[in-house]
């Protein structure tokens, strides 16, 4: 699986990171080496296997649908960069023309 | 022998007939931990709240009114488990001043039964890593020989376990980041079945794979911790309703007709000869002790790593993505916009090794890729879990090696990350097959470094586990 310079820029834009031009080569071959390893999933014959997207077949069950206790507001906001009135504090969002 | 040297178990002997106070414990911790303060094991020590706490706790056992099952025991937890009023890192410069709003389950259960929560451990950068190395806060080293790395992820709380700081402590597991620090620090460590204790106030790294789990010197202690923490809780829906046994009532039972699983899988080249010769002489010693040794088939073991790389990495995309710079953490001084505020807090914010994971984990789910990467990866995975299944309807427990060598030097590994990925070959498989897995120190090699037995059952099987490492244990502690 080769990788290039622009899918590792493409990714980087979806990760929402940013890395200078030799981390982006050194990603190149970190991803290349990594992926060939993540190659071996292709040895296994999975033709008969009905996907299943669980990982415990244990006995689980759903939380009830009843109101309890939850955190305050202030206590929400309590770990916020910069919060204002028990709001967070964001840079402006929307603009008018 | 001073009190740090006793196990939790017979600390609590000492506590219950009042030979000696939490008050005690707690300053004799303390001592230990400034005098082993250069293994960097901790990221935050509580004293104050320890000693008000411990002195709660004397004074109701004083008056006789019954006091939980773990009262007066100084106990540390991974950086990653929220407890109400402490700093929880994750070894991240982007939640380093992050002070938990709330308890996760796990420690509560723990605050509960009377354990004093002294301290928070070091670890890998949201529990990515396997050597402790990608700490924030600088690397922890391993107490038995520092110029050798403790593990990782929970390299903290193994180290501050065998450097006597604390009586136990908690850690988080993925992939192995209980295990491998047990290994590398000679002590006792499980990875519970996925379901059996909480996830709720952990920070995640991949949902379907994390489980907390205890580290302690015995197999008694461990026992006894799982039996705390265990358990249905309605904050997680993924936690199990089977009934948790006493895990420590099996523990004298023996090994007599215990069927014992070998498979080839688990004794490859990458084995170290001095490992694969102790585990031999270990699987030798059950053989001579009235187990049963049955060889069995796991095909496919060798494809878990990457199966673990592709559901790991997705999972810890999806769930880093959180991490904004807004509602919690780190935000970067200087940006244009709101989406410039993302890329640079989360730049500044994260580590090289969770960087990778974030662009890995994007890779495998992006369009194009899914159906490949993630898809097959989630077969692949059933295939394994299959198998182990497989394997149980033959032996009650599997036995291999933690890992292939003893601990490696700091450094060794930190600018290859196929050969780190590499150290967790034994230890993936059983977070992809949801089993429980504990390991437990076997022998030494010739440096004098712990090596690390796994014990391997089926689902929810934990008490077989203890029984099986406790016979071990008990007839070889003079070795130890």
């Amino acid at each position: 699986m080769s990788i290039t310079i622009d899918d590792v820029k493409k990714l980087a834009i979806l990760s929402r990171l940013e890395f200078t031009d030799d981390e982006i080569k050194k990603f190149v071959s970190d991803l290349e080496a990594t992926l060939k390893q993540v190659e071996a999933i292709n040895k296994v014959d999975v033709s008969n296997v009905d996907l299943i997207e669980d990982t415990i077949d244990a006995d689980t069950d759903l939380r009830r649908d009843v109101v309890i206790p939850s955190l305050k507001a202030s206590e929400i906001v309590s770990n916020a960069p910069e919060k204002e009135d028990g709001a967070f504090l964001v840079p402006v969002t929307v603009v008018e023309d | 022998m001073k009190y740090i040297d006793y196990s939790l178990s017979e600390i609590l002997d000492l506590l219950n007939s009042k030979k000696v106070t939490a008050v005690e414990l707690v300053n004799s911790c303390f001592e230990q931990i400034e005098a082993t303060a250069d293994l960097n094991a901790l990221n935050s020590t509580y004293k104050e709240m320890a000693l008000a706490r411990a002195k709660e706790i004397d004074e109701a056992r004083t008056r006789g009114e019954k006091v939980g099952a773990l009262a007066g025991v100084p106990i540390v937890l991974k950086d990653n488990i929220n407890f109400l009023g402490t700093k929880t890192s994750c070894a991240s410069k982007f939640l380093e001043n992050f002070v938990s709003p709330y308890t996760a389950t796990c420690a509560k259960k723990l605050y509960d039964a009377g354990a004093i929560i002294i301290g928070k451990a070091n670890m890998d950068e949201f529990a990515m890593g396997s050597s402790n190395e990608n700490s924030a806060f600088g690397a922890v080293k391993n107490p038995v020989d520092n110029t050798c790395v403790p593990g990782g992820s929970s390299g903290g709380s193994a180290c501050s376990v065998a450097a006597k700081q604390c009586f136990a402590a908690l850690g988080t597991d993925t992939g192995g980041s209980i295990r491998e620090p047990s290994s590398f620090c000679g002590v006792v460590g499980i990875k519970p079945t996925y379901g059996r204790v909480s996830r709720y106030g952990v920070v995640a790294f991949a949902s379907s794979l994390d489980q907390v789990g205890p580290l302690t010197r015995t197999v008694r202690d461990n026992a006894t911790m799982l039996n705390i923490i265990s358990g249905k809780d309605e904050a997680d829906m993924t936690t199990s309703n089977t009934a948790v046994p006493d895990f420590t009532a099996n523990l004298d039972k023996g090994v007599k007709g215990i069927k014992i699983g070998v498979a080839k899988q688990f004794f490859t080249d990458q084995l170290s000869s001095e490992v694969s010769t102790t585990l031999k002489n270990a699987i030798e010693w059950y053989r001579q002790a009235g187990a049963e040794i049955v060889e069995v088939d796991l095909p496919s073991l060798d494809t878990a790593l990457a199966v673990y790389y592709v559901i790991s990495s997705a999972e810890a995309a999806s769930n880093l993505a959180r991490f904004d710079g807004v509602k919690y953490g780190r935000r970067a001084p200087v940006y244009k916009d709101v989406v410039d505020l993302y890329f640079k807090s989360r730049t500044q914010g994260f580590g090289a090794e969770v960087k990778r994971r974030i662009m890995l984990g994007n890779y495998v789910l992006s369009s194009g890729y899914y159906d490949a990467f993630y898809r097959k990866a989630k077969r692949v995975q059933k295939v394994i879990r299959n198998e182990f299944n497989k394997a149980f309807e033959s032996c009650d427990v599997l036995i291999s090696p933690t890992t292939a060598t003893t601990a490696f030097k700091l450094g060794e590994k930190s600018n290859d990350c196929v050969a780190m990925y590499l150290t967790d070959i034994f230890t993936v498989p059983i977070n992809i097959a949801g089993v429980p897995a504990l390991s437990m120190p076997c022998g030494k090699d010739s440096k004098g470094l712990p090596i690390g037995m796994q014990i391997i059952a089926k689902h929810f099987n934990e008490a077989t586990i203890y029984q099986v490492a406790n016979a071990f244990e008990t007839a070889h502690k003079e070795e130890k």
